[in-house]
């Protein structure tokens, strides 16, 4: 009996020891009910690091160049279709400029977060959206899940960036890249083509993330409308037929290939610095330039306010924050993107998109096609 | 534990009443069993709603949904997923029985403690340790084949945990306590003179294993064995982890690609329907095990000598010891004590997203302590119905209240998600929802135990109460349940267990900012932050091996 | 011919202070019924696992059909022997039915042989219709018959049988011990039988071996062992003897309730106790009697009275079932025996 009581109080204490750690505990939320003067968050006075020594720290001035704001009080839920460790050192950037406000977070793939949204249509449990791509965000614009919002740093930003009737703003842009491991890829055989990942010489060599990734729908999206159904299919067949390993997410990818596990993985471009920035032996392909080939597919990932949004002021506030000076900064200090911003500087190292030759798609009507393009992953069976 | 037949001590007040002389036997009325039954239905109700709903989306979904899901990969998730669960169910039998057979049957040195650390994985989620075993063997990327290629200058050849082989092994290992724990109880309990028979009737000691001992354990077995199925058919992480497709996998994509849920709830229709006819079979084969039992003096089988094979056996013990539990559990450690000693990390761990550590760490214990508490209760009436109003009706119930086996995670959740946002919406995107499928899920262990603590009561207690003018809720109340509340809490124990490794339900149904520490294990070692993941997977390890110590201690497995 | 031979055997259980088995030694005839009686933890059945194989003997050797199966050199193991073997709990296999269960001893035997050897034994033990049932669905009384058929299938050398009705109903034990002696006898089949009944061990055996604290107390025919008890502890486990203290004199034994008239070994003077039972006794109705009843028991046939001699001394006598006196009543009580009873040492602390 004796034991079984230590046992007891053993298991008591890390009870007592799980609800007594320095945060507030979580009490259940009741439906959406906005919360004045909430809990005091404990806030890191820097921000954490993700990677790379060249840091750039949030600036804490509230002089800030975006809209000057009294600092947000209150909640703000956000589904994000970006993965958390991407977006965090914004959230704690803005809350290092807002202390008083509490950050729900929700991540999961962009379909996953969306079909949420479309769920809760009746009953908004979010108050922001973020995505990785364009064309989710203006499905669910035309499924009228947004209120509209058009920040006020929003005319410097280009136009084809901004969602119709402003339901949507873009934030950083991103280049579809073919990252490749320098010890196992010789420069003479490098691939010029997304086309050249069917090539069968490079049979079992190639990453890339599966068709619940947003970035990956988002490219299939694009070339089904620049070059048809037919060749996307023939295009998707040929990877799987080149075995193609198949990653829930990039960061899987840019790891296998920055250890050599492959030889050549299909991301986006930030990826590749994030992984030359651990010290991995990789180098950056930015395909199809040449002559009667497609084109540098790009993307941009863009945020919401969500309609009916208890706390449609924060959301608000975020996304000016998002495309300030600060914001842009950020992403493109931290993440190496392509801030939509201009005038932001890049990243040492990150190659500008004006060196390039892009592709041009019309997010609309690649929006109102999603099903076009479910259909063709599914019929091609990629996984 | 109270034996038919024992003698058993009334308590003292009671044995007052029983001396009155003229105790008036109270007409049984009809009352008591009928207000049972509906408290029982009730509860089957509840179980039901979810799983029909599923069917009823399911039938309605489009016409193009199902011939476009029946030409799509179907046919080779549904292959892939009966492949691995043949191939999980023969290796946890195939460890499980030696295993076992090995600590309870032979002379094995040490096996005393192994018989502990054989038990001890099913603290350990499958997928945390596909984690380890996947940041250790990752071709080229895990530790040890860099290890390796430093020192011999070249990539070597190293077993790789991903794909089929490895999803197979990874789960036989954290399944494999289950047949363990099973068999070893089935090969304790044997007569010693079934054997002995064998061998007076010309079979040698091997021989006599085979042929007497272990076919007399086979309805256990299957029992185990099917329980064992349903696990695998309902696995999500750990498949997804280590890149292998399953029916599972294939629900949670159909829910993170398409708009419309019509085409998940038809994957999820076919799988169910899979399970319940697993299902179905083991309730059946679990009613026969019964009659293997001989009580009359008993005697326990004599340890078989392994001689000159006593090594060799203790380094495959030690090697199935080693690579379930101190690997995963040590490396965990490693990881989680790298994870303290750097500051930058410390503070990940420590904060992370917009909740800290001791929030995930609060939300599991007590979403996993509610769906105990909840799952005990609901299935009292079902047991008690069952047990002791023995008929068509109460079985039917007690079965059905057993379908969550039969349910994976990810299908509860979608259901959950359907039916909570149309019918009460109040309820809709808190922690509750992530209760509620806590408990259909895990119903069935709350209730198999519920019913095996009153199986092991004497209707006569219960009827001596009622003799002397309680009423049959005070019987209950001041007889029945605190004999059985030890078994109570071993189900509850059990429910808790599972609830807190839970991972596919919690992950789409949880409210943004409620992250339990399955979750966030899951999260970060997505991304590959294996040593952020630490400190939180040992914490729910820990966690998860408190009651399962009480479990095993309770049992007197370990006599 | 001599089918077994045990000499001198022993077995020390390493945890106990006393040996379970000491010095046993005994001689077994071909087609006898040798039966093993004593109280629980004698070593009868200690005994009958070493002949059986299951126990491996401290000293001392067993020699079956003349061939030596355990000595302190050699241990010939139970599936090598040739030895049925019926167990208490009968331990029929409960995933094979009861054709399956029988045959399991006929490995490696033609089909046809097999079917027709277990259809022989399911009519002898008369349960032709049950074969295809499984041990679960049987009753006590038909388990045991099988576990008795599976056993004699194999036509073994000795059958053992370690308390095959201790967990049968009364009544069903005395239908199954009269069906098992016969079935025995009529199969000729060599038998080591262990009881801790008493009467069963002088129905079914040819010849009693009585044991306690694993010693070989006596060996004998029913007969002898019941009238001529060699010794004190035999005399009171088989037919529940009182013992009636008295004095060696030159005409007999004087007793407290009578003189005793027989040759005895024992010296004048010297103080012996006769054993004594309730056939032995007589009474009658006498207030100057030198004893009181003071129970009567109805056993149907007959009534047992419990007397109380003056000293103290208390002993069973039978009478007729109509014979009824009330208790309290004081009697004579003499001895009323036709046969010569054992007589033992006094001893010293009772």
């Amino acid at each position: 009996m004796n034991q079984s009581r230590m046992i007891s109080l053993l298991f008591l204490l890390i009870f007592a020891l799980a609800a007594c750690t320095p945060s507030a505990p979580a009490t259940p939320s009741a439906a959406a009910m906005p919360i004045t003067g909430a809990t005091a968050e404990v806030v890191p006075s820097a921000t954490v690091k993700l990677s790379a020594p060249a840091s750039i720290e949030a600036a804490s001035n509230p002089a800030a160049t975006s809209a000057a704001q009294a600092p947000v009080r209150g909640k703000l839920v956000i589904y994000s279709g970006r993965s958390e460790p991407l977006l965090r050192p914004v959230i704690d950037a803005f809350k290092a400029q807002n202390p008083k406000v509490e950050i729900l977070l929700k991540a999961g793939s962009n379909s996953e977060v969306a079909n949420a949204l479309i769920e809760e249509k009746a009953n908004p449990q979010a108050d922001l959206f973020i995505t990785t791509e364009m064309f989710t965000v203006q499905s669910l614009a035309q499924q009228d899940i947004f209120q509209p919002y058009r920040p006020a740093g929003a005319d410097l930003l280009p136009a084809e960036f901004i969602g119709p009737n402003n339901s949507w703003v873009g934030l950083t842009r991103r280049a579809r890249v073919i990252i490749y491991n320098t010890d196992r890829v010789a420069k003479a055989d490098l691939p010029k083509s997304i086309f050249d990942l069917t090539d069968p010489k490079w049979k079992g060599k190639i990453a890339a993330a599966g068709s619940t990734n947003g970035s990956m729908q988002a490219q299939i999206a694009a070339m089904r409308q620049l070059l048809g159904a037919k060749e996307t299919e023939k295009w998707l067949v040929g990877l799987l037929d080149n075995k193609v390993t198949f990653f829930g997410g990039h960061t899987d990818v840019r790891k296998a290939v920055g250890t050599g596990e492959f030889a050549l993985g299909l991301v986006n471009h930030y990826y590749y610095h994030l992984q030359l920035a651990e010290g991995s032996k990789v180098g950056v392909i930015y395909p199809d330039q040449g002559e009667g080939q497609v084109g540098l597919i790009t993307n941009a990932t863009g945020a919401a306010v969500v309609k009916g949004a208890p706390n449609a002021a924060a959301a608000r506030a975020f996304i000016d924050f998002l495309i300030s000076p600060e914001g842009q900064k950020l992403f493109a200090g931290q993440n190496y993107e392509y801030p939509l911003l201009p005038g932001v500087t890049l990243r040492a190292g990150v190659q500008p998109l004006d060196a390039f030759r892009l592709v041009k798609v019309d997010v609309v009507k690649a929006a109102q096609e999603t099903d076009a393009t479910f259909d063709l992953i599914e019929k091609v069976g990629l996984p | 534990m109270l034996k038919r037949g024992k003698t058993l001590m009334l308590p003292a007040w009671l044995s007052r009443y029983i001396d009155v002389r003229h105790a008036v036997r109270r007409r049984t009325s009809l009352a008591f069993p009928l207000s049972l039954a509906g408290l029982a239905g009730l509860v089957a109700l509840f179980v039901a709603i979810p799983v029909v709903y599923i069917f009823v989306r399911a039938a309605g979904a489009d016409l193009d949904d199902w011939q476009r899901l029946l030409q799509a990969r179907i046919w080779k998730l549904l292959g892939n997923t009966l492949l691995l669960v043949a191939a999980v169910t023969g290796g946890t039998l195939l460890i499980g029985v030696s295993m076992a057979w090995l600590t309870e049957r032979t002379d094995l040195p040490g096996r005393k403690i192994l018989r502990w650390m054989f038990a001890m994985p099913l603290a350990i989620p499958a997928y945390i340790g596909g984690i380890v075993h996947l940041a250790l063997l990752r071709p080229r990327g895990g530790l040890l084949p860099q290890m390796l290629e430093n020192l011999f200058g070249q990539p070597v050849l190293t077993p790789s945990p991903l794909g089929f082989f490895g999803a197979a092994f990874i789960l036989t290992l954290f399944t494999f306590p289950y047949v363990y724990l099973l068999s070893g109880a089935a090969f304790r309990s044997q007569h010693a003179s079934l054997e002995e028979s064998a061998r007076m009737l010309g079979y040698n000691a091997w021989q006599a294993v085979f042929f007497v001992t272990l076919p007399a354990l086979r309805p256990g077995l299957l029992a185990g064995a099917l329980l064992v199925a349903l696990d695998i058919l309902g696995e999500y992480g750990t498949v997804a982890l280590l890149r292998y497709e399953t029916f599972s996998s294939a629900i949670f994509v159909q829910l993170s690609g398409r708009y419309d849920r019509s085409a998940a709830a038809v994957l999820s229709g076919v799988l169910v329907t899979l399970a319940m006819i697993i299902l179905w079979t083991e309730l059946r084969v679990q009613g026969q095990a019964r009659f293997t039992q001989m009580d009359s003096s008993w005697r326990p089988a004599p340890l078989a000598a392994l001689g000159r094979w006593r090594y060799l056996m203790l380094i495959v013990a030690l090697g199935v010891v080693f690579t379930s539990l101190l690997v995963p559990v040590g490396v965990l450690l490693a990881w989680s004590v790298q994870s303290f000693l750097d500051p930058q990390t410390l503070q990940e761990v420590f904060r992370t997203g917009s909740r800290g550590f001791g929030s995930f760490a609060w939300n599991s214990l007590w979403t996993s302590t509610l769906a105990a508490l909840v799952a005990v209760t609901l299935s009292l009436p079902v047991a008690l119905f069952s047990v002791r109003h023995s008929g068509w009706i109460s079985r039917f119930i007690a079965r059905f209240c057993q379908v969550g086996y039969a349910i994976p995670g990810v299908v509860i959740a979608l259901s959950l998600v359907l039916l909570v946002n149309r019918a009460v919406p109040i309820l809709y995107a808190t922690p509750f929802v992530v209760v509620i499928a806590y408990v259909l899920r895990h119903m069935p262990q709350a209730v198999r135990a519920s019913e095996a603590a009153l199986n092991q009561l004497s209707p006569a207690l219960e009827e001596a109460a009622r003799i002397s003018g309680l009423t049959a809720f005070q019987a209950f109340r001041h007889v029945t349940l605190p004999l059985i509340l030890p078994g109570l809490l071993a189900g509850g124990a059990l429910v808790f267990l599972t609830s807190l490794k839970e991972l596919p339900a919690t992950l789409l149904l949880r409210p943004a900012g409620f992250d339990t520490l399955a979750v966030r294990v899951w999260v970060w070692a997505a991304d590959g932050f294996y040593v952020q993941a630490a400190p939180a997977a040992l914490f729910l390890v820990l966690a998860s091996a408190l009651p399962l110590f009480f479990l095993l201690r309770r049992e007197q497995i370990f006599k | 011919m001599t089918k077994l031979s045990v000499q001198h055997l022993g077995k020390q259980y390493t945890q106990a202070a006393l040996p379970a088995v000491e010095d046993v030694s005994f001689e077994l005839e071909n087609g006898e019924i040798l039966a093993l009686v004593g109280p629980s933890g004698c070593g009868k059945t200690t005994t009958l696992r070493m002949i059986a194989g299951l126990e491996r003997p401290d000293a001392g050797m067993i020699c079956l059909n003349g061939q030596v199966v355990a000595s302190e050199s050699r241990f010939m193991p139970p599936e090598q022997r040739g030895v049925g073997m019926v167990f208490q709990d009968h331990a029929l296999f409960p995933h094979l039915n009861v054709f399956e269960n029988i045959a399991f001893g006929l490995r490696g035997r033609k089909p046809a042989e097999t079917k027709q050897v277990v259809g022989e034994m399911l009519d002898l033990v008369g349960l032709a219709s049950l074969a295809k049932r499984f041990p679960h669905a049987l009753s006590g009384g038909e388990r045991q018959r099988v576990a008795l058929a599976r056993a004699l299938a194999p036509r073994p050398v000795l059958v053992l049988m370690d308390e095959p009705f201790s967990s049968l109903d009364t009544d069903l034990r005395l239908v199954m011990r009269e069906q098992v002696r016969s079935l025995i006898k009529v199969m000729h089949a060599t038998v080591i039988f262990v009881t801790h009944d008493q009467e069963e061990a002088l129905y079914m055996g040819d010849r009693l071996a009585v044991f306690q604290q694993g010693r070989l107390e006596q060996i004998g025919t029913p007969e002898q062992i019941f009238q001529a008890s060699a010794t004190r502890f035999v005399a009171a486990f088989m037919g529940n003897s009182s013992f009636l203290p008295g004095e060696v004199t030159l005409d007999g034994i004087h007793t407290e309730i009578g003189l005793l008239r027989q040759p005895v070994d024992f010296p004048v003077t010297a103080r012996v106790e006769v054993a004594i039972r309730a056939d032995d006794v007589d009474f009658r109705s006498d207030p100057q009697g030198n004893s009181i009843i003071v129970d009567r028991i109805f056993r149907g046939m007959q009534n047992i009275y419990h007397l109380q001699l003056d000293s103290g001394l208390l002993l069973q006598a039978f009478k007729e079932h109509t014979l009824v006196l009330p208790i309290g009543e004081r009697v004579q009580t003499v001895i009323s025996a036709g046969h010569p009873l054992c007589v033992f040492h006094e001893v010293d602390c009772v």
